[in-house]
């Protein structure tokens, strides 16, 4: 019988395998770099940010608690600053965004 | 900015196909977010720097991320203007200091009457702990100079700029 800590913990977790399997559905699945990149970065943070937060908690109080936290912090900060610069540096290159004229009808 | 001075440079030398040669352009969100990262990250790596002594870490790993300081700022900010910055001098000395630390640390403790790097020898409490702090640290500053005068050659080679402006005989910017 899991208390409502473990609980919490295990919804945390599961939460982060759910984004986790959005981002590797939406990398493989989406057409192009932009909508890949947009289907990767957001929930690719959450998934990571859920995931630490699990172990976060699981790690009760104390110092490796302090690091998991900081890097869920510096993550949030740096990974949609990462998807915005390749997309950025994309459009700076002259890619062009994919639209359903480009072959909607399957890959 | 740097593709301002390649057009007004040398207008011909430039492909017409492709006007945007530079690969980094100034976004005002990069520039905030390595602003806020970039002493963190700094810190981060002096931290692996001196927690090599005791635990997990040491001079390599910290010089690595210490010169990825050097890189956020370059994409941040402009490669040229970055190399600008730091200067090939300077981090030619950078990395002179780095040797000059470690072989201190190892022929001084030779010069007092030990081994190689025999800490024991030198008459300061617990000098074996900060012996090897400052050995690593001399290797975290040669890691760092040398990983940032790769980044340096490589961006150089990427954008074309500096490789093409510059004479052959010119090999600062290959540093």
């Amino acid at each position: 019988m899991v208390t409502l800590y473990e609980g919490a913990i295990l919804a945390l977790l599961a939460g982060g395998v759910f984004f986790g399997i959005v981002a590797a559905v939406g990398l493989l699945r989406l057409p192009d770099l932009y909508t890949r990149a947009h289907g990767a970065s957001k929930t690719d943070t959450l998934g990571a940010g859920l995931s630490l937060a699990a172990a976060a908690a699981a790690l009760g109080s104390g110092l490796p608690t302090v690091k998991v936290v900081l890097l869920l912090v510096f993550l949030f900060i740096t990974n949609p600053t990462a998807a915005h610069a390749i997309t950025r540096a994309a459009a700076d290159q002259g890619i062009e965004p994919w639209t359903s004229e480009d072959g909607g009808d399957g890959e | 900015m740097s593709v301002d001075e390649s057009g007004n440079g040398d207008g011909d030398a430039v492909d017409v196909g492709e006007p945007d040669r530079s690969l980094y352009v100034e976004s005002p969100i990069i520039m905030a977010t390595v602003r806020v990262v970039a002493p963190f990250v700094f810190t981060f790596g002096l931290f692996i720097m001196f927690h090599g002594a005791n635990s997990a870490g040491g001079g390599f790993q910290g010089g690595v991320t210490v010169s990825t300081v050097i890189l956020m700022l370059a994409v941040a900010f402009g490669v040229e203007s970055t190399r600008d910055w730091v200067s090939p001098e300077r981090l030619v000395a950078l990395v002179g200091v780095g040797v000059s630390v470690v072989l201190l640390m190892g022929i001084g403790t030779v010069a007092l009457g030990g081994a190689f790097l025999e800490y024991d020898v030198v008459p300061i409490y617990h000098f074996t702990k900060y012996g090897i702090e400052l050995f690593e640290l001399g290797i975290g500053i040669i890691v760092s100079g040398i990983v940032t005068g790769l980044f340096f050659g490589l961006a150089a080679g990427a954008s074309g700029e500096g490789s093409a402006d510059r004479d052959p005989d010119d090999r600062e910017g290959l540093l």
